[in-house]
């Protein structure tokens, strides 16, 4: 046997076994896409503007504690949007101490005066630097709670500047986990000042035609059996935020409910209030909805209970949210597709048996066609198939419908590498040449086209792969690994398999 | 084994005229179609609203359930048959229009297609699920295995296992009797207990798909992005190793003409365009390219012994000598794509019919479009002489 015959052959048994290797077995290697194996695509927007908001709010309170520290009258302060407000009635003399009070205080907001205003404005740098951390948050937080609900092998990602997508494979209750990820969970307590009354105006005229600066009306969840609308303190007296530790349990009547444990100085302050305030109610509100409104009965430190006739999945759900923490904004749904895993499973059956079908008759066809010499491209495209596979678990890329089309092109661009090789061949045949120069010419004739007709494909492939999204880029990667593979197993094996099989002198080739 | 005894020895150019013509007759066909006639249809995942796939236990036909969702008032879904059994359906709510920003969520869409599927649910389904009865071809693994809890506590989890992975491979049970034989095997009692607190549903969601506008615009952008500059590097490549724009071009021209005239057949069907379409049509494409670059390939041999000839004729060489390649690549490819179309299931179908026509007129742009672009193009630019060292 030639040396360089051996090398060939040793590279082509060592890639095998490294495909094989990777591939095997496959259920566990080659990761399938949800069209395929059924489950939910979820895609939403971070509405970062809410992080602006509170970040606003929470300027605006914060300077007003320090304007009144520090004797700076105001008349008024008024948001003018999110990222930017204005005080009104500082009177001129106060420039020099106001300037120095916010210069101590915060460095990301640009502050002009105009007259006796002084104007504020969310500096761009520290307005971007918010949307990336709201998005950041949610991110993680959504992570939180899919973890804490159980979910195998989810995908949570960012996708551009304030896209999320989440994809839950084998979920067959989407509904559920949509709910889950989308409420923003933000719990308060608040004391219960009147109320309930069936609709606003009543309640409004119960307290004397105004709501008072210190309180704010919240409407009761009629899912929880809480009807009408409350007046409650506007300042909570704790928050989620205070919580140490959230489970499942039972209220008095053995209805599922949540209790909780707080952190030791929520307690200090929860012990605090309700001291204070036994015999009132207390407003459990989360995301702005009143819950439920226990009455205190004696002073409670560090634990507690939230009732209010949860079935028990609601109740466990509710302890997956305030475990994770809330959003630090809002979400908001652009895109969901759910499979079922029938449908999934169905489609690989049926993608599996197709292919199948497509690769033996493709098969048959060669050795119907090329004899002897279309075994050979038999072998070339099985290893082609090998190789792709090897290449898509090596690059731990996800298999769905479009992939599967990547893969045929690849496929039948390998067949048409050998059907150019073996026409060729056949041309130097015909022109009298012995098998090992009509063999060698025929290769290396063929082999621009080949190169060129490949490398062309995988060129728009990258371009597919960098500007494309989800199955876009599922169809590039397949397509790529299986051009690449296509480029050593059509020149290279083939190549190899011929020099093995037939005698250079041979003047007929089973072609 | 040969398809032709000797190489053949067709003029092809002459029929480039014809084969202009042809192509122009096709292509405005298709818009006239798309503009003023049938229309393309967008799938869910370019235009919006909601695709859901449902199955029956019976057959059912397509008026029984258009009237089913005309009780509604959403008669005007676009409801398809798929499958030849009679009990699978795609439905398509139409496009809501609503005046609030909630436009911009999908929570409108889905309001509606929950209302379609609550529509497509038997009268006496919905009075036993106003019973409390839960119904066991729509109920979650999580869901049914505390339901077993209270039935079985000892083995819940099996059961449910082994009883939501038959109900995977059958989409939907039909009958009780189905459950107590194998791979379930549930003992009597259970099954007797089972039978107090669920019930078998008429249907069963096998995919719901919703795509707000918003998305449904990214989406757009992104992959027209993403093809045209996929085509312009194609464009590129090619100019540069054949030395010179105009085999670039003739290449670009006949993509876009295998695009325009599939499209314009496809816009014929009642299919809808969705992403895999959009994949369909790439690898279209690719083969085209492919087929076109093997006889740029010839032709740019050819001429390197054979300086005197036309470019005419060697193109009718290059395209005579590899005639043989065409047809025998084209049906190995044919014969995949068959197989996708027979044996591929109802979600990959539409895949393959655009693939099946997109392999013949590949053949038919390359060998009777391409190399008459180049000349159009030298004839029009005047780059004849420079070409030719």
């Amino acid at each position: 046997m030639k040396k360089n015959l051996r090398w060939k052959i040793g590279l082509t048994l060592v890639v095998i076994a490294l495909c094989i290797f990777l591939v095997y077995p496959p259920k566990d290697k080659i990761k399938l896409g949800l069209d395929l194996k059924g489950g939910t695509h979820l895609l939403m927007q971070v509405i970062t503007e809410d992080a602006i908001n509170v970040e606003t709010d929470q300027q605006i309170a914060r300077f007003e504690d320090v304007f009144k520290k520090n004797n700076i009258t105001y008349t008024k302060v008024t948001k003018e949007k999110p990222g930017q407000f204005y005080f009104e009635g500082t009177s001129v003399d106060q420039e020099g101490k106001i300037r120095d009070q916010i210069d101590q205080y915060t460095r990301d907001w640009d502050y002009t005066f105009t007259g006796d205003r002084v104007n504020f404005k969310l500096k761009p740098a520290a307005e971007q630097f918010l949307r990336e951390q709201a998005v950041l948050q949610t991110l993680e937080t959504i992570r939180n709670r899919v973890d804490q609900f159980g979910v195998a092998e989810p995908v949570i990602q960012q996708q551009g500047s304030d896209r999320i997508v989440v994809e839950l494979p084998g979920i067959d209750d989407p509904e559920r986990v949509k709910n889950l990820i989308k409420v923003t969970a933000i719990l308060e307590f608040k004391l219960v000042k009147a109320g309930p009354a069936p609709d606003e105006e009543t309640l409004i005229q119960q307290i004397g035609g105004k709501v008072p600066e210190d309180g704010e009306i919240v409407k009761g969840e009629a899912r929880r059996g809480v009807q009408g609308y409350y007046l409650v303190s506007r300042v909570a007296s704790i928050t989620g935020k205070d919580l140490r530790s959230v489970r499942r349990g039972l209220d008095e009547w053995n209805n599922p409910a949540v209790s909780f444990t707080l952190t030791p100085d929520g307690a200090r302050r929860f012990e605090q209030v309700t001291g204070q305030n036994v015999g009132k109610q207390l407003a459990i509100i989360l995301d702005g909805k009143l819950q439920s409104a226990p009455v205190i009965n004696s002073r409670i430190s560090d634990s507690g209970i939230i009732q209010g006739r949860f079935t028990p999945e609601e109740a466990d759900d509710l302890v997956v949210i305030l475990k994770a923490g809330a959003l630090p904004a809002g979400i908001r749904y652009l895109e969901e597709r759910t499979v079922g895993p029938s449908l999934g499973s169905d489609s690989v059956r049926q993608g599996l048996l197709s292919g199948l079908v497509a690769i033996f008759g493709v098969m048959i066809f060669m050795i119907f066609y090329y004899h002897l010499t279309g075994l050979n491209a038999v072998l070339a495209l099985l290893l082609n198939t090998l190789l792709t596979f090897g290449a898509l678990s090596y690059f731990k890329a996800t298999l769905t419908l479009p992939g599967i089309a990547g893969i045929i092109l690849s496929i039948g661009m390998a067949v048409d590498a050998n059907i150019l090789i073996f026409e060729r061949i056949k041309e130097e045949l015909a022109l009298g040449k012995n098998a090992g120069s009509a063999i060698s010419t025929g290769f290396s004739r063929a082999f621009s086209a080949i190169f060129d007709s490949n490398l062309t494909t995988i060129i728009s492939g990258v371009f597919l792969f960098q500007f494309g999204t989800g199955p876009i880029k599922g169809y590039a990667v397949t397509l790529i690994c299986g051009l690449v593979a296509n480029l050593f197993t059509a020149v290279f094996v083939s190549r190899l398999i011929f020099d093995l099989t037939a005698s250079s002198n041979a003047k007929k080739l089973s072609i | 084994m040969q398809i032709f005894k000797k190489t053949p020895n067709v003029d092809f150019l002459k029929f480039k005229w014809l084969a202009l013509a042809l192509t122009i007759v096709l292509v405005l066909a298709g818009i006239l179609n798309i503009t003023l006639g049938h229309g393309l249809k967008m799938g869910v995942d370019f235009g919006e609203g909601t695709l859901i796939r449902v199955m029956f236990k019976e057959p059912v036909s397509v008026s029984a359930i258009r009237q089913q969702l005309s009780d509604v008032g959403l008669g005007n879904s676009v409801i398809q048959e798929s499958g030849k059994s009679g009990r699978e359906f795609q439905i398509r709510t139409v496009e809501v229009r609503t005046t609030s920003q909630a436009s911009e969520e999908i929570e409108s869409h889905q309001i509606l297609a929950n209302k379609v599927i609550a529509a497509l649910q038997s009268k006496e389904d919905q009075q036993r699920l106003a019973q409390g009865l839960v119904d066991l071809n729509n109920i979650d693994s999580r869901s049914l295995t505390s339901l077993l809890m209270t039935i079985s506590p000892d083995n819940a989890e099996q059961i449910a296992e082994r009883l939501m992975s038959y109900r995977k491979t059958q989409s939907i049970i039909s009958d009780w009797n189905e459950l107590k034989k194998e791979p379930v095997s549930l003992s009597d009692d259970v099954l007797n207990q089972l039978q107090a607190k669920t019930f078998l549903g008429q249907t069963t969601v096998l995919s719901k798909e919703t795509v707000g506008p918003q998305a449904g615009k990214e989406l757009r952008k992104k992959a027209t992005q993403a093809i045209i500059w996929s085509l312009v590097a194609m464009l590129v490549y090619i100019a540069f190793r054949f030395k010179g724009v105009e085999f670039g071009a003739a290449a670009i021209f006949t993509l876009a003409q295998d695009v325009l005239i599939c499209l314009s057949i496809y816009s014929f069907t009642n299919r809808e365009i969705n992403l895999p379409i959009i994949a369909a049509f790439l690898t279209i494409v690719g083969y085209s390219v492919n087929d076109t670059i093997v006889i740029f390939d010839r032709v740019r041999e050819l001429r390197k012994t054979m300086r005197k000839e036309p470019l005419e004729k060697i193109m009718n060489m290059s395209l005579n000598i590899n005639l043989t390649r065409t047809i025998i690549t084209a049906g190995t490819v044919f014969i995949a794509v068959l197989a996708l179309f027979l044996f591929g299931g109802k979600v990959i179908n539409d895949f393959a019919f655009i693939m099946l026509v997109g392999t013949i007129e590949g053949v038919y742009s390359t060998v009777f479009m391409s190399c008459p672009v180049v000349l159009w193009w030298n004839q029009l630019f005047g780059k004849q002489k420079k070409v030719k060292k």
